[in-house]
């Protein structure tokens, strides 16, 4: 990508961010949004973000890949990670080689693993409270830029405002509330690609990859597409499109 | 390792709220019987369960007459905290039914006044895209619920839909607790397994997720096992 372009980008990112403050938003549109421009914009290879509910318990919410959405709950499970480690510190966390020592040797076997030899970790986090992640994952080891870990760290911030935006005037049980609805929606997507992955016969990730743009390309929420997918309410054109069937024709008989 | 005692708090909380569940109401719940055991749980003068079939309310469950009362002027009315939980998929909470914002339902908040609600609180019984109905608690005094009730109370509602899918997909209710810890650790692959089965079976996807408890529980295997032999393509749970 070049300077200008990724410039172009950025700004755009950053005035959708904006954007959503306004409307009546769903995190998890808004995180997702987030996870797909980290890829465009740091070169990374997938990303992940993990937000902590009111009992700092951490919940994967976004995962642009299915070996992050893995990676990222093998952290949980294990609590042991650079994603753990940002969160718990509040200081990015940024590892080029996972090769080497690394503070997390079963993580760093299962990233490499999956492909991804370096992880970079960033707070989401205001003043002494951090709620959540924004994880790079990299195809290749090697250091981050200085300017790249400038950018993720802003596009971490500017994450952190929406969600602090979203939870003025909040009080505890909303909170609540609030993260259990955000984990349905992520039950919701997940559902929807298994469906779709079993009708088209292709793998999770292209199913995401279908339902995000079928969601983007009818300027639709990524949730009520993924919940008209399972509770099959979507017309048997746009399922042909979901499952790419795009020789579909209206049944004569029908 | 201060995350890890902390993360054991909603899991803790799970299994106090259906072991409470449990020693009341034995270990294959009626639906009636969950709402007696809101209503102690929660501290609430009454509380309801409406399971929704094809959009509109298939059944209502009550504790009391009070209850039942409520939930049937909501069915009259087609509105209702019950009806905003169930459509919007989020809690609808109302500290007070007097209060000006309770005028959103304009014809149900006066007489749930006159028949002695103060509160009402409704949790959407939801999996995901699985949408169940919603069990809706009333109480007697004005107020919030504190937040650790409330906790339960979202609590409660996971355990009741649960309770709800197994005994809709005719499973019994042992089956109940196999692979609760995989959910709740968001394990991806629990929820697209789920995903291929409802296409495979040709079922909802609520009774998707029983059936894979199910298997895991009859063949004695995590239930995050069996899930991830379905998205590997290695276990279909039709006959091709």
């Amino acid at each position: 990508m070049t300077v200008a372009n990724r410039e172009e980008l950025l700004a755009d990112t950053f005035v959708q961010l904006a954007d959503t403050l306004v409307d009546d938003f769903d995190i998890i549109e808004l995180l997702t949004m987030l996870s797909g421009r980290c890829v465009e914009l740091l070169d990374a290879s997938a990303t992940g973000i993990l937000l902590a509910d009111v009992h700092r318990s951490l919940h994967v919410v976004a995962a642009s890949s299915e070996a992050v959405n893995l990676l990222e709950l093998f952290q949980i499970q294990n609590s042991e990670g650079p994603c753990l480690d940002a969160f718990r510190t509040g200081k990015a966390v940024v590892h080029g080689n996972l090769g080497d020592a690394s503070p997390w040797p079963a993580f760093g076997r299962k990233a490499i693993e999956a492909g991804l030899p370096s992880v970079h970790a960033f707070p989401m986090r205001v003043r002494d409270t951090v709620l959540g992640t924004l994880n790079l994952f990299m195809a290749e080891a090697g250091p981050l830029a200085d300017a790249d870990v400038t950018v993720a760290q802003a596009l971490a911030h500017a994450a952190t405002i929406a969600l602090l935006q979203d939870r003025a005037a909040s009080d505890a049980n909303r909170l609540s509330a609030q993260l259990q609805g955000a984990l349905n929606s992520r039950v919701s997507i997940e559902q929807a690609k298994g469906a779709i992955a079993e009708r088209a016969g292709v793998g999770m990730d292209e199913a995401f990859a279908r339902l995000r743009s079928y969601a983007r390309d009818h300027n639709a929420k990524l949730t009520d597409v993924a919940e008209a997918v399972v509770s099959r309410t979507l017309p048997a054109p746009q399922i042909a499109i979901l499952l790419g069937d795009h020789d579909w024709e209206p049944d004569p008989a029908a | 390792m201060e995350l890890a005692v902390q993360m054991t708090t909603t899991h803790e909380r799970w299994l106090r709220i259906a072991t409470a569940l449990g020693e009341r109401e034995g270990p294959e719940p009626t639906p009636a019987g969950m709402c007696l055991a809101a209503e102690d749980l929660l501290g609430a003068v009454g509380a309801g369960i409406v399971v929704m079939a094809e959009g509109v309310p298939g059944a209502t469950f009550v504790s009391n007459p009070l209850a039942a009362t409520l939930e049937e002027l909501q069915f009259t009315l087609g509105s209702g905290p019950r009806v905003d939980a169930h459509t919007g998929g989020i809690p609808i909470r109302e500290n007070d039914l007097g209060a000006v914002s309770a005028q959103r339902w304009v014809d149900f908040s006066g007489p749930a006044v006159e028949a002695g609600a103060g509160a009402v609180f409704s949790f959407p019984l939801r999996l995901g895209a699985a949408r169940l109905g919603a069990l809706t608690v009333y109480r007697a005094q004005p107020g919030p619920l504190a937040s650790d009730v409330y906790a339960d109370a979202l609590v409660l509602a996971e355990v009741v839909t649960r309770a709800l899918l197994a005994g809709q997909a005719g499973l019994g209710g042992a089956s109940l607790a196999v692979g609760i810890g995989e959910e709740r650790a968001f394990d991806a692959r629990v929820h697209q397994a789920s995903g291929m089965v409802s296409v495979q079976l040709e079922v909802g996807v609520g009774e998707a997720l029983a059936r894979l408890r199910a298997r895991a529980f009859a063949e004695g295997i995590a239930l995050a096992v069996i899930a991830a032999e379905v998205v590997a393509l290695r276990l279909r749970f039709d006959d091709r």
